[in-house]
């Protein structure tokens, strides 16, 4: 008899138990009140974490609603962006890497922005940085409004030149390729110290290529450029300064490499005279224990011109009817002067926004000279271009070029064995921007 | 006085048994075996969703064209019929065979070394076996992030040995031929503690008679170990054999962490580029068509281990 009572008794328990704890996970499950402005952002310090959270306390003040923002790694970020997305709980308004737009826009995931705009009277595009208006469009449209957006510039270790005699560069006149790779040869030791780091992957190779005169795409055809005499020339410079000059710190592993972190590693450790950075790495490097500075990116054969990158927020495809008034709301207030002024203020990077450029304050001294290039008033900037299928470029270029920064096999021979594939990719990418369009 | 008469001596029998013999209870009111049922559902209510479930979705995503956003296409078996050509697919596998088949043969030898002599009535085995589980229980993220810095080729811990013997370690991770075997050796050092205690178990579990016997009978302990520790040991064997390959074949966060796939392709597991193709090419069809041919090899490897078993694995003597 007790036997029989208890099982009844446990079976009843866990029936209930188990309805409580399914109450309790739908209860979880039920995602913020309506009317909430959601957003989503990648964040993977407190630092950033706090800009947000100013970010979300300026929404509620301005729009009178609550805000409730989704923060991510940024490594993590387009992977869970991509699950959001599809499962219909990304946020209102998105946080977008200007190298994603395309990729998102040809798979319509996020919605053209063109009809919004010309509607609110009260929205001026042309506060933003053409640059940044440039990165944030696809088959000319508007598919997101830019937060920042800076040049690729030259970071310098302004104690370690002094130790050695050699004067700062000038803050204006870029470089020669040729008096940087002699800096950079000269200020390299053979006692642990280096001229020159930069991550040895296309990203940054690309600021090389387009100060060359070269490019990995080209509109007009179905192939890449890359294996264009201007390409191979800028690429074989910066593969020398590895393997034949070895002013830069050794590749010790492909992941940390790879890794955008890496370069800004060996600057912060004292001795690397030059890195190539954007202003987003203002913040970290104003921890450096030493002096340091920032100029123009060094002049190739096409001058400096350096890729020039951004952030945007964007909407998604999903969001419909009031929602889309609400997110557009959104993503103005997320993108106007007051939340730039914050994001700037920060120092996290150069603010999309014209009106919101003078809060971007040094140090460094020359911060100003970013500005300066947008604006086109001294050396200059590329728009960095992408494909719609950018991931692949990246990851094929990554597989295949540190064989030639680690001196395994000539830059014409990666470059080589490469093409068939990058060209393939560059087909499928036409392909893909036909079909959106 | 009670007298027992035939009548109730035959009924008795019939009166519901205490014990384990309940079984017409089970037809009467079902009572047992709902309770079986509720005991059994989370379990059962995991594995459909979890398990059987996803593999259903990804053989029906295999046969469509999917970018997560627009609409999927029917493809039929299409996606199956570009593996063929797709020498990444190919290399993938090719390296994943190669970890699987050099890596579980050396994890099961040093596990069964470690455990053949923790058995020997070690002091404190306990605290040894603790200390040689433990990596096994670290996070293998983790454990990758140092033997990255062990296997730095200038300053790493483990060049610097090297350099102490007067060998010049190679440059590990960063080397077409030594990134494998650099990974296998670091996928060794994490697995092992788990077939060290499977095998540890099963040793305690071989009666000490029978190696009395062996002693009796004059056997040597090589003959010892063939005769009666292996035979004796080859359930524990074949289920830790199973795991580990299973395990092997989906190897994935190790690779990403201290190669990402490189140089070239030659560490990319096949895991890895399903990874690669449903999440970063956004090909959610093709990279399910690779899914569904992992889990292919998956189970036809293990059933071919299970018709081995019939004739390997001793469940007695």
């Amino acid at each position: 008899m007790s036997s029989s009572f208890s099982r009844r008794a446990l079976l009843k328990g866990a029936t209930l138990g188990g309805l409580a704890t399914t109450g309790a996970l739908s209860g979880c499950s039920s995602g913020p009140p309506p009317s909430t402005a959601t957003w989503s952002m990648w964040s993977s310090s407190p630092e950033e974490n706090r800009v947000w959270a100013d970010f979300g306390h300026y929404v509620e003040r301005r729009m009178h609603i609550r805000s409730s923002s989704t923060l991510t790694p940024s490594d993590g970020y387009p992977t869970k962006l991509d699950l959001q997305l599809v499962s219909g709980t990304a946020g209102m308004v998105t946080a977008l890497n200007g190298w994603l737009i395309p990729t998102y826009a040809s798979r319509g995931a996020h919605r053209p922005l063109d009809a919004l705009i010309a509607a609110d009277p009260d929205f001026d595009l042309d506060d933003f940085y053409p640059a940044i208006r440039s990165i944030s469009s696809f088959a000319g449209h508007t598919y997101a409004i830019g937060f920042d957006v800076a040049p690729t510039v030259l970071y310098y270790n302004r104690t370690l030149l002094e130790r050695n005699g050699v004067d700062p560069p000038s803050p204006t006149e870029p470089m020669s390729w040729d008096t940087f790779r002699e800096l950079a040869v000269e200020l390299s030791k053979p006692t642990d110290q280096y001229g020159f780091t930069c991550a040895p992957t296309i990203d940054d190779l690309v600021s090389w290529i387009y100060c060359a005169g070269g490019d990995v795409l080209d509109g007009d055809r179905d192939t890449s450029p890359l294996d264009a005499p201007e390409a191979l020339e800028a690429i074989h410079y910066v593969v020398e300064l590895f393997v034949k000059d070895r002013v830069t710190p050794p590749i010790d592993n492909l992941v940390a490499q790879n890794a955008s972190g890496t370069a800004l590693a060996n600057f912060l450790q004292g001795n690397v005279a030059f890195m190539q950075n954007g202003p987003w790495q203002v913040l970290n490097v104003r921890k450096a224990p030493f002096t340091w500075d920032i100029v123009p990116f060094p002049a190739g054969p096409a001058g400096s011109t350096p890729r020039v990158s951004g952030s945007s927020f964007a909407i998604p495809s999903g969001v419909k009817d009031d929602d889309l008034d609400l997110a557009w709301r959104l993503l103005k207030t997320l993108t106007s002067t007051g939340a730039l002024n914050i994001y700037a203020r920060a120092g996290r990077n150069n603010p999309a926004r014209l009106s919101a450029a003078s809060a971007f304050e040094p140090p460094p001294a020359n911060l100003g000279i970013v500005q300066r290039i947008l604006k086109g008033e001294v050396a200059g900037g590329h728009p960095f271009n992408v494909t719609t299928n950018w991931n692949r470029v990246r990851l094929l270029l990554g597989q295949e070029l540190p064989r030639a920064f680690l001196g395994q096999v000539s830059v014409r021979d990666a470059i080589d064995g490469v093409m068939p594939r990058l060209n393939a990719l560059m087909r499928q990418h036409r392909d893909a921007v036909r079909q959106a369009t | 006085m009670a007298v027992e008469t035939p009548a109730a001596a035959t009924a008795a029998p019939r009166r519901t048994p205490r014990g384990p013999l309940r079984g017409p209870r089970f037809g009467r009111n079902g009572s047992e075996t709902l309770a079986a049922w509720l005991f059994l559902l989370p379990s059962l209510a995991g594995f459909l969703i979890f398990t059987a479930g996803p593999v259903v979705a990804a053989g029906v995503i295999s046969l469509l064209d999917w970018n997560l956003f627009s609409p999927p296409h029917f493809t039929g078996l299409d996606n199956f019929a570009r593996l063929g050509p797709d020498t990444t697919f190919w290399s993938a596998l090719g390296n994943t065979a190669y970890f699987t088949f050099v890596s579980v043969p050396l994890t099961l030898l040093v596990s069964l070394g470690l455990a053949l002599l923790l058995n020997q009535g070690l002091r404190r085995m306990a605290v040894f076996r603790s200390l040689l589980l433990l990596p096994y229980a670290t996070i293998t993220v983790a454990v990758a992030f140092v033997w990255v810095w062990l296997y730095i080729p200038h300053d790493g811990l483990i060049n610097a040995v090297l350099g102490v013997f007067g060998i010049d370690g190679p440059a590990w991770l960063i080397s077409d031929d030594w990134a494998m075997p650099a990974l296998i050796l670091m996928s060794v050092w994490k697995s092992f503690g788990f077939g060290m205690v499977i095998f540890l178990a099963g040793l305690q579990a071989i009666p000490q008679q029978l190696y009395e016997a062996a002693r009796v009978d004059g056997a040597s302990p090589w003959r010892t170990f063939r005769a009666v520790t292996l035979p004796l040991l080859s359930p524990s064997v074949f289920f830790t054999v199973v795991t580990s390959i299973i395990g092997s074949f989906q190897v994935f966060d190790q690779a990403l962490v201290m190669t990402d796939g490189g140089p070239g392709s030659s560490t990319t597991t096949l895991v890895m580029y399903i990874y690669r193709t449903g999440f970063q090419n956004y090909e959610q069809g093709y990279a399910a068509a690779q899914s569904m041919v992992l889990f292919a090899f998956i189970v036809v490897i293990t059933a071919a281990q299970f018709l081995l078993q019939r004739r390997l694995v001793h469940y007695d003597i």
